[in-house]
Formats: structure tokens, C-alpha cells, sequence
């Protein structure tokens, strides 16, 4: 980006509606709309979330350490782990996830940025700001208190008079704008910019999952903004969405946030099993086994996803009828899901395998992912989940297939493409202990919940009592003991990725061009990527087509290298595009995003805050429309930062 | 090398995680859901414990195959692989498998959640309504049984054994959920809805619960007990319930417990029968002074073995234990009993009525909630005297 700077604006430019001119240093950043710098983005501020969802966590496991746990009171436990899952599900893994896909879908599919960039930049800034927004109830009368779920009326003002759940409310809507936002533009983006020859049939499977989620964030995403408007304005404005006293039914919002709450569980588990996909045929030296089949339970498992809410509702005496169909719907997602397990494990059969830390986390992914769908499926069976709902044993359950199936995948993926996204290699020895220590820990942690959950102790309670703890060495004491010091491991396995992180930084090893071997077009350009991706875009002509410009089969059958990475790269360099159009950077992405928090916060507190809110959104929407196209005048073409000196246009 | 020792290790590894998960249960976990004690857990525990059976060894499946290719195809420098992209067939093949046993899986729990639902053949209803953060049980009022007038009791639920017994339950604020593990699964306590839950005991004993639906702030001291008795021991229970209530002696401390009563507690507890001196009947109004409407019902409050939401005993923990612990033969007589004064738990019960919300999380103070006009949420703190405590506890003593 350094060779962007001093452009000068067109004279047809409107006074403040210019774009930015100097792109260096913090503004390089902040005015950005490069997919790839916005994807570190978005990584950096989930890694940031990543670690305050953690610290909610191990408090929440030091205070039920021991019985009558006096670390934390009632209120503050309640807001505690309201805020523990809110977090971590809106503020961890869904932005994580989005860094991934902002950064590599438009590398898998050969294309040189997305199909909206400002609307990217506005995604990002909008999470962002959302997030905060949400975490500032902290520090203004106390985080919100009613779970992640908010279950009316318990959510209402009588019940829960902080301003906690207006913050997280009127915060989810804020985020909930960037993941539609996202999800749209990467939409068009996979579906129009693909690189020629790009079949559908032929996109890496990690962009193939991002699409499925994709359009799960577009239908779901309105389910939970409906929900949230009725919260506000019965928190806010006095309205009787969820009053019983004025004949509501409370159950609407149960309905309503599971429709929304179910699919969200696949948007959160979907990318990593992409990201796995892709990691375990690069370190198996074998493609995929049943690409197809992969990718249609993917979908499947998308379609199926609608039909399921009703499951996270069999306590609440919906009658037999609903119990009974969604029980079966239930069980039914389990089949695409175990075609997952199935392929994956093929894929490692008959392979070669090389046991990287991305190969560890995948592998690891396989195996406690599989744990944690095999007690949902105990729990698929209606009458047994009216024994385990809200009991530890769910707790259990969704760890495994968050933390054993998400954020594995998610690690997989960081040591995977690393090197792509910074040029050097993360260590491989502190990645093994940052491995072992968090799946020690991690099972440590949840283990044990199991049998906590199936012998009794609920969900959510900010203390449990010995009366209720069973005797025996092997009591419930015992366990909850040996969870919270898991968690402790646990955190001792993040501090190993950070301490990597930062090393690596510092004097990380330089990454070849293709420190894996990799298959997919990600791979075929430099690391990191130049701005504009591509020196010129590659024709597909297969799935994994870097890996078969490297290796072809020889006469015997054996596969044989046919030309390295670099020799793949020059053929690229060597045919280079003229004239790359490239996105100019924009003033108004972050300050139409800025609006949105200050609006949020006039709801609470006063109506001519959210009125100058208003007008900041106005007016940098107008701000947006009428910038001109493009930063420099557009017979200004400034040279690449590549190697290769070709000349790029930024256009809007 | 580390991965490989532990690869290696592995099956033994996994080969004793479910000997050992068998091994390393807590024993006598009062709410363990593997303990069925009636015939709606029982069908619940036959259906599941299969499931569990069958999950298990297909984790194991899934684990032995991984850990067989980390061993087997670890990189020995062979070959890149040919690069296959898979088997139809057998893809087909193992998609139909995993299908077919989750068909007969879901055979079962249709047969299982249309059977649990039968109401039919009900011989006993109890309402039950959930509040923040205690549950009232009101029996109406069902001749075969003896009980001639509605009882109205809280904190422990008190059934007679071998009689199917109809829960129907809802709530006067936000949503609790019913849960006596031993008996049966969750159900829902929804305001404005009646939800159906039934129940049965097969022998008599105490069984522990615990609100299970997230329900504010004391949501962990919301608890429950149910008691079930033999149907000689039920009719005694039902008689005392109905007995009419007995002034305290003339010039008794407990007389002038019931005045500090009759001044500080009437206006939310009700007490069955209790006048004034005048003679006119002390109705109790918590619908004017509690955000749900309703405050427990404290009359016969010594047969019950706990208060506060079933969060404290009444009972020393030594005496409880003698409950909880008693043989089913002798269980009924013991529980009867009720609490005499050595065996009350003057530490909680005094601590209680010092100050209530400092024992449980409560909004108790109208200053903190919003909106409710000056309606508390749970108990405030009455600031009692040390006398009128002693007093009080003496009279609590009468509630036989």
C-alpha cells in the first residue's frame, strides 16, 4: 500500500466527499477496503474477543470451583455467562470466521477483492463498534443478565432493570448489520467473480462452506433482527410483545430466537469444517475423499439446519406432535453431518500423512467434533433430552462441537495460513504444545461436564451445593474441580498461540512460496498476497488446480512434481494483467459505522442523541454515494507493491 | 514423536474411558438421571440407555479408524498417494447405515414421546406454579384421596406412592421448569399457559429436583423436593394438612410470636385460620406487596422439611440425614414426624428472618427495581429485633 499515497483527487471531487489521499500509517488501516487487510481486521478484534470471552469463562470456572463459590455474586455470574456466550458466538466465532472469508475467498476463487468493497469495510467497522457497544454495558450499570438466549419475559424490564440487555439487544442489531452486509456481498462475490473456469464444482471446499453460511446468515439473520426490534421496544418504548399480563405468549420469542439460534449453530461449525476440509487433503497428500458428497451434506445440512429449532424447545410443552417431528428432524441432520466424519477420515486413509499443527488441530477437530455430535444425537431423542436440557450435559455437549469442532478448525486454520497472510511460519514446536495443552484442557474442561450434567447438576446455577453433589470420591465436587483446572490448562494453551504469535512476528521463519504443498489457489501468488492477488487470473481447469499444475501422473500411474510453486508463480507473472482496477480507500465505511452505535445509544438514553446519530448515518450515506469512483485521476496508474512492477487502478 | 507415542496409545487409552466413565460417577447423586424411581423415568432411562450404548461404540468406530490412519499412513516416505476422489458406493453405503440406525432410534422415542404424553388414566392433579424463586403446590380438592378441601403447601411436593399424579403447571412471572430426575424428565412452568407433566413414585423416599429453566437472579437456590408416601402415610399427611389451626398457649413466647406475626408477616404469608384478636380471619395480600402475587403459604409450616424455595432445611443436618436416609418402610413414619424444636435449623431459619435478601439474591429492595410500584421481588429484610426473632421461631415451632 505504500505506493499509493499522494494521489490526487479528481477536481470533480465535492469538498468533504473526497477520497482519502494519504493511505499510509493508521489511515492505511482505518480507510482500507483491501479484503485481506480487512480480514486481519476482523481477526485481530475476534482474537481480542476471543480472549475477554475466555477471561468470562475461567471466572465462571473459578467461582464453581469449589461449592458455594463466593468469587462472583449472583448478578455478576448471571451477567457473567449471558455475556461468556454472547462473546463467543457473536464476537469470537462469527468474526473469526468472516476473517477467514473475507481474506481467502476472493484468493480461492481467483478473484482480486470483493464484490462490494466499501460494503466490507462497513461490515467490519460495524462488528467492531457493535461489539464494543455491547461490552460498554460493563461499564454503564452492568452487562445484560438474561443468557444468551434472553428468554422472555425473564428479559424484560421488570426483571432485568439494568440497561445490560438494551446494550446487548440494540449491540446484536449493530452486528447483526455487518453479518448481513457480509453475507450478501460474499454472496455475489462467489457467485460472479470467479476465476474462469471456476465451476461450481470445482471452488475449494472452505469457500463452499462459507457460501452455505452465507446464505444462512442471510435468512437467519432477520429471524433474530425481528426478535430483537420486539425486545427493544418492549425494553425501551413500553410495547407488550412478550407481556402475559396483556396476553402474549412468551413462547414466541423461544421460537423466534431458535429460528434464528439453530441455524446460527451451523454458521458457527460450517467454516471450520470447510477450513479442516481443505487442511486434511493438503497434509494427506490426497484430495478430499467425496468432494460431492462434502459439499451437497454441507448444503444439506443448511437446508436441514430450518427444520430443527424446535429441539431447544422439548421441555417447554410444545406437545407430542412437535416433539416427535422435530425429534426425527433432528436425528435426520445427523446424516450429513456423519458423511463429514466419514469423508474426513477417508481422506486420511491411504494417504501421507504429515503431522503439522494444522494437521493436529484438524485431526483433533475430527475426533472430539464426533463427541460432541454423538451426545447431540443422544439428545435428538426427545424423551432423554427432557433428562439432560439445561444440565450440564448440553454444556458438555455444545463445547465439544464449539470448541472441539469450531475453534479447532479455526486453529487449524491460523497455522495453515499463516504464512499466506504474513509471510513467515508460525512455530511448529510451540504450535505442538499450544495443541496439546488445549486439548488436554479443553477435554479437562468439558469431560467432565458430561457426567456432571447426566447426574443432576443444571445449567446456570452461580453456585451448586454439596447437598446435591452425591458422594464418593467420584462426586460431583470432584468433577467441577476438574473442570475448572482444565479450563486453566486450557488458557495455558491460548497463551502458547499468543507467545507464538508474537514470536513469529518477531523473528519468525521467512515461508517459502509453498510451505505445504498446497492445493488450492490461494496458494498460487506470494505470501503474503500482493494488493491486487493475481499478477493475472488463473484459468481452472481443475478442483485443486495448484496442485495439479505441480503434479501430474506419470506413466506407471505414480504421481510425479511436473514444476514447483515458483516456476507455477513465474508462468503467472509472466503473463501479468495490464491496467489492475483495484478498490480505492474510503473515508465513509467507518464513519457510516460509527453512526450506528451513537443511534443505539440514543435509544437507551436520549431521543436527540439517536436523532444526531441519525444524521451521521445520513450523512455519510450521501458521503458514500457521491465520492467520486476513483482516488487518483484515473489516468494515474501507481505501480503495484509486488515484485512484479505492473500498473493498478483504483476504482470504486 | 509426541503425537506418535500418544497415537500410539491411544486405543488402550480409549478402551478404559468407558470403563472408567462407569467407575467415575458420584454415588447417590440425588439428581442423577440414571436412577429412575417411577415408571415416566423408567421408560425415559429404557429408551435411553441404548442410545448411549449405541453412540459410544460408533464414537469408538470413528476414533479407532482415526487413530489406525495417523499409524498406518503416517508419512514413512512412500509415495504421494494416487489421488482418488472417492467411492460412490461406498460413500452410499455409509450414509445409509448411520440413516438406517437413527430410524430405529427415532421409532422408539415416537412410540416413547406419545406414551409419556398419556394423561388419561390420571388419578391425581396438583397444581404447580412457579414464582421467583419458590414453587406452591396446590392440591384441589379429590375425595378418593381424602383431601376434603384444597391444600395449598410449597417446597416439598407430597405424593402418594403408585398413583399416577398429574402436574399442571404454570407460573406467575418468568419461565421456571420442573425437574425430579427420579420421576420424570423437565417440564416447563410458563405464565399464561398450563403445561402438563406427570408423575409417579414407585416406592416411598424423598427425591431432589431443581428449577431448570433459567429464572433470574436465584435461579440456583430454586429447588424442589417431592416426597412420596405410602397411601396410609399420604392420608395422615392429608389430615394434618386439613387439621384447623391451633392458637399458641395464652402468655406463651409463642403467642407473642404469632402478634410479631400477625404485624410483620401477615401481610404477604398466609396462615390458615390464624384471627385477629377480634376474631376476624387474617387474609393475607402478597398481591399487593410481592411483584408475583403470592408469598408461600406458612400454615403446617413444621411438616415441611424445608423453606425459602426449598434453598434451606428445616431440618439439622443430622435429622435430615435421618430422613433422607431412612428405609422405605420407615421413611413415612419419619417424615411425618415433621420438625421439633432439637431438630430445627435455628442457624438458617434466624439467619432468614434477620435479613432474607442477604441469605438469597432477591431484588427485595423496591428501590432497586424499576416500574414495579414498590412491589418487592422475594423477601425484604424485615429488620427484626433479635427478641421478635425469638419470638417468631418459637411460634414457627406451632405451625405443626
Amino acid at each position: 500500500m505504500a505506493n499509493i499515497e499522494n494521489f490526487a483527487t479528481p477536481s470533480s471531487a465535492m469538498g468533504a466527499l473526497k477520497r482519502p489521499v494519504v493511505t499510509k500509517g493508521w489511515r492505511e488501516w482505518v480507510f482500507t477496503v483491501d479484503h485481506k487487510k480487512l480480514g486481519i481486521m476482523y481477526m485481530a478484534t475476534a482474537m481480542f474477543f476471543f480472549l475477554v470471552g475466555g477471561l468470562e469463562a475461567v471466572l465462571i470456572r473459578l467461582q464453581l470451583a469449589l461449592p458455594d463459590g463466593k468469587i462472583l455474586n449472583a448478578d455478576l455470574y448471571n451477567q457473567m455467562f449471558t455475556m461468556h456466550a454472547t462473546t463467543m458466538v457473536f464476537l469470537f466465532v462469527m468474526p473469526m470466521t468472516a476473517g477467514f472469508a473475507n481474506y481467502f475467498i476472493p484468493l480461492q476463487i481467483g478473484a482480486r477483492d470483493v464484490a462490494f468493497p466499501r460494503i466490507n469495510a462497513f461490515s467490519f467497522w460495524a462488528l467492531l463498534f457493535g461489539g464494543l457497544f455491547i461490552n460498554l454495558s460493563w461499564f454503564l450499570g452492568g452487562a445484560a443478565d438474561g443468557g444468551w438466549f434472553m428468554y422472555a419475559p425473564n428479559s424484560g424490564p421488570i426483571f432485568s432493570p439494568s440497561h445490560g440487555v438494551d446494550f446487548w439487544a440494540l449491540g446484536l442489531q449493530i452486528t447483526g448489520i455487518a453479518s448481513l452486509a457480509g453475507a450478501i456481498n460474499l454472496i455475489v462475490t462467489i457467485l460472479n467473480m470467479r476465476a474462469p473456469g471456476m465451476k461450481l464444482m470445482r471452488m475449494p471446499i472452505f469457500t463452499w462452506m462459507s457460501l452455505v453460511v452465507q446464505f444462512l446468515l442471510a435468512f437467519a439473520v432477520p429471524v433474530i433482527t425481528v426478535a430483537l426490534f420486539l425486545l427493544s421496544f418492549q425494553r425501551n418504548y413500553g410495547a407488550t410483545f412478550f407481556d402475559v399480563a396483556s396476553g402474549a405468549d412468551p413462547l414466541l420469542w423461544q421460537h423466534l430466537f431458535w429460528i434464528f439460534g439453530h441455524p446460527e449453530v451451523y454458521i458457527l461449525i460450517l467454516p471450520s469444517f470447510g477450513i479442516i476440509s481443505e487442511v486434511l487433503p493438503v497434509f494427506s497428500r490426497k484430495p478430499l475423499f467425496g468432494y460431492p458428497f462434502v459439499v451437497f451434506s454441507g448444503a444439506a445440512i443448511g437446508f436441514v439446519g430450518w427444520g430443527v429449532w424446535a429441539h431447544h424447545m422439548f421441555a417447554s410443552g410444545l406437545g407430542p406432535v412437535s416433539v416427535a417431528v422435530f425429534s426425527i428432524s433432528t436425528m435426520a441432520i445427523a446424516v450429513p453431518t456423519g458423511v463429514k466424519i466419514v469423508n474426513w477420515t477417508l481422506t486420511l486413509w491411504g494417504g501421507k500423512l504429515w503431522f503439522t499443527t494444522a494437521m493436529k488441530f484438524a485431526i483433533g477437530l475430527i475426533v472430539l467434533f464426533t463427541i460432541g455430535g454423538l451426545s447431540g444425537v443422544t439428545h435428538s431423542v426427545a424423551p432423554s433430552d427432557t433428562q439432560q436440557t439445561d444440565t450440564y450435559y448440553i454444556v458438555a455437549h455444545f463445547h465439544y462441537v464449539l470448541f472441539g469442532g469450531a475453534v479447532l478448525g479455526l486453529f487449524s486454520g491460523f497455522y495453515y495460513w499463516w504464512p499466506k497472510m504474513f509471510g513467515k511460519m508460525l512455530n511448529e514446536k510451540l504450535g505442538s504444545w499450544n495443541f496439546w495443552f488445549m486439548v488436554i484442557g479443553l477435554n479437562m474442561t468439558f469431560g467432565p461436564m458430561h457426567i456432571l450434567g447426566l447426574q443432576g447438576q443444571p445449567r446456570r446455577m452461580y453456585q451448586w451445593t454439596e447437598n446435591r453433589a452425591g458422594e464418593g470420591f467420584f462426586n460431583l465436587a470432584f468433577w467441577n474441580l476438574v473442570a475448572s483446572i482444565g479450563s486453566l490448562i486450557l488458557v495455558i494453551g491460548v497463551f502458547f498461540f499468543l507467545v507464538n504469535v508474537f514470536i513469529t512476528a518477531r523473528s519468525g521463519k521467512v515461508s517459502p512460496l509453498d510451505p505445504w504443498g498446497a492445493r488450492s489457489l490461494e496458494w498460487m501468488t506470494s505470501n503474503p498476497p500482493k494488493e491486487h492477488n493475481f499478477d493475472s487470473i488463473p484459468t481452472v481447469r481443475h478442483l485443486d488446480e495448484f496442485f495439479h499444475r505441480k503434479y501430474a501422473e506419470d506413466a506407471n500411474g505414480q504421481m510425479q512434481q511436473i514444476a514447483t510453486a515458483e516456476e507455477v508463480l513465474k508462468q503467472l507473472e509472466d503473463n501479468a494483467d495490464a491496467h489492475i482496477h483495484m478498490p480505492s480507500p474510503s473515508y465513509w465505511p467507518i464513519v457510516l459505522a460509527f453512526g450506528l452505535p451513537i443511534t443505539a445509544l440514543g435509544v437507551i438514553y436520549s431521543v436527540p442523541l439517536a436523532i444526531f446519530g441519525g444524521v451521521i448515518i445520513l450523512f455519510s450515506a450521501f458521503g458514500w454515494a457521491l465520492e467520486p469512483s476513483t482516488a487518483p485521476d484515473t489516468d494515474f496508474d501507481p505501480p503495484s507493491s509486488g515484485d512484479t512492477s505492473k500498473d493498478v487502478v483504483h476504482v470504486g | 514423536m509426541l503425537t506418535r507415542v500418544i497415537g500410539r496409545l491411544k486405543p488402550l487409552i480409549l478402551g478404559t474411558a468407558g470403563t472408567v466413565f462407569l467407575a467415575s460417577c458420584a454415588t447417590n447423586a440425588p439428581q442423577d438421571t440414571f436412577q429412575p424411581k417411577g415408571p415416566n423415568a423408567q421408560k425415559i432411562d429404557s429408551l435411553q440407555k441404548p442410545v448411549f450404548a449405541v453412540a459410544g461404540i460408533i464414537g469408538l468406530i470413528v476414533a479407532s479408524a482415526v487413530v489406525y490412519s495417523i499409524i498406518k499412513f503416517r508419512d514413512k516416505g512412500q509415495p504421494i498417494p494416487k489421488q482418488s476422489h472417492g467411492n460412490p458406493a461406498l460413500e452410499i453405503t455409509l450414509t445409509i447405515i448411520p440413516a438406517l440406525i437413527l430410524a430405529v432410534v427415532g421409532v422408539f422415542t415416537f412410540r416413547t414421546v406419545f406414551d409419556l404424553n398419556k394423561t388419561s388414566d390420571t388419578q391425581m392433579i396438583i397444581n404447580v406454579t412457579g414464582q421467583q424463586w419458590w414453587w406452591e403446590y396446590d392440591y384441589p380438592t379429590n375425595n378418593e384421596y381424602g383431601i376434603t378441601q384444597p391444600i395449598i403447601t410449597s417446597g416439598q411436593l407430597v405424593i402418594p406412592v403408585g398413583t399416577k399424579v398429574l402436574l399442571r403447571e404454570t407460573s406467575r412471572d418468568v419461565i421456571h421448569s420442573y425437574w425430579i430426575p427420579a420421576l420424570n424428565g423437565k417440564r416447563d412452568a410458563v405464565p399464561g399457559r398450563i403445561t402438563l407433566n406427570r408423575i409417579e413414585a414407585d416406592e416411598p423416599g424423598i427425591y431432589a429436583g431443581q428449577c431448570t429453566e433459567f429464572c433470574g437472579l436465584s435461579h440456583a437456590n430454586m429447588r424442589m423436593e417431592a416426597v412420596a408416601l405410602s397411601k396410609e402415610d399420604f392420608a395422615k399427611w392429608v389430615a394434618n394438612e386439613l387439621k384447623p389451626y391451633v392458637a399458641p398457649a395464652k402468655d406463651s413466647l409463642a403467642k407473642e410470636g404469632e402478634t410479631v406475626f400477625l404485624n410483620q408477616c401477615t401481610r404477604c404469608h398466609q396462615v390458615n385460620g390464624l384471627t385477629r384478636e377480634d376474631g376476624t380471619p387474617v387474609i393475607a395480600a402478597p398481591d399487593e406487596n410481592v411483584w408475583s402475587g403470592a408469598a408461600p403459604n406458612l400454615s403446617h409450616l413444621m411438616s415441611r422439611n424445608t423453606f425459602a424455595g426449598a434453598m434451606f432445611d428445616l431440618l439439622t443436618p443430622e435429622c435430615r440425614s435421618d430422613v433422607w436416609k431412612s428405609e422405605s418402610a420407615t421413611f413415612g413414619e419419619k417424615y411425618l414426624a415433621g420438625v421439633s424444636e432439637p431438630c430445627l435449623n435455628q442457624t438458617d431459619l434466624r439467619g432468614w428472618l434477620r435479613n432474607a435478601p442477604e441469605k438469597k439474591p432477591m431484588y427485595a429492595n423496591p428501590a432497586l427495581l424499576a416500574d414495579t410500584g414498590g412491589k418487592y421481588r422475594g423477601m425484604p429484610n424485615l429488620g427484626l429485633s433479635e427478641s421478635d426473632i425469638e419470638k417468631l421461631v418459637a411460634y414457627l415451632l406451632t405451625l405443626k
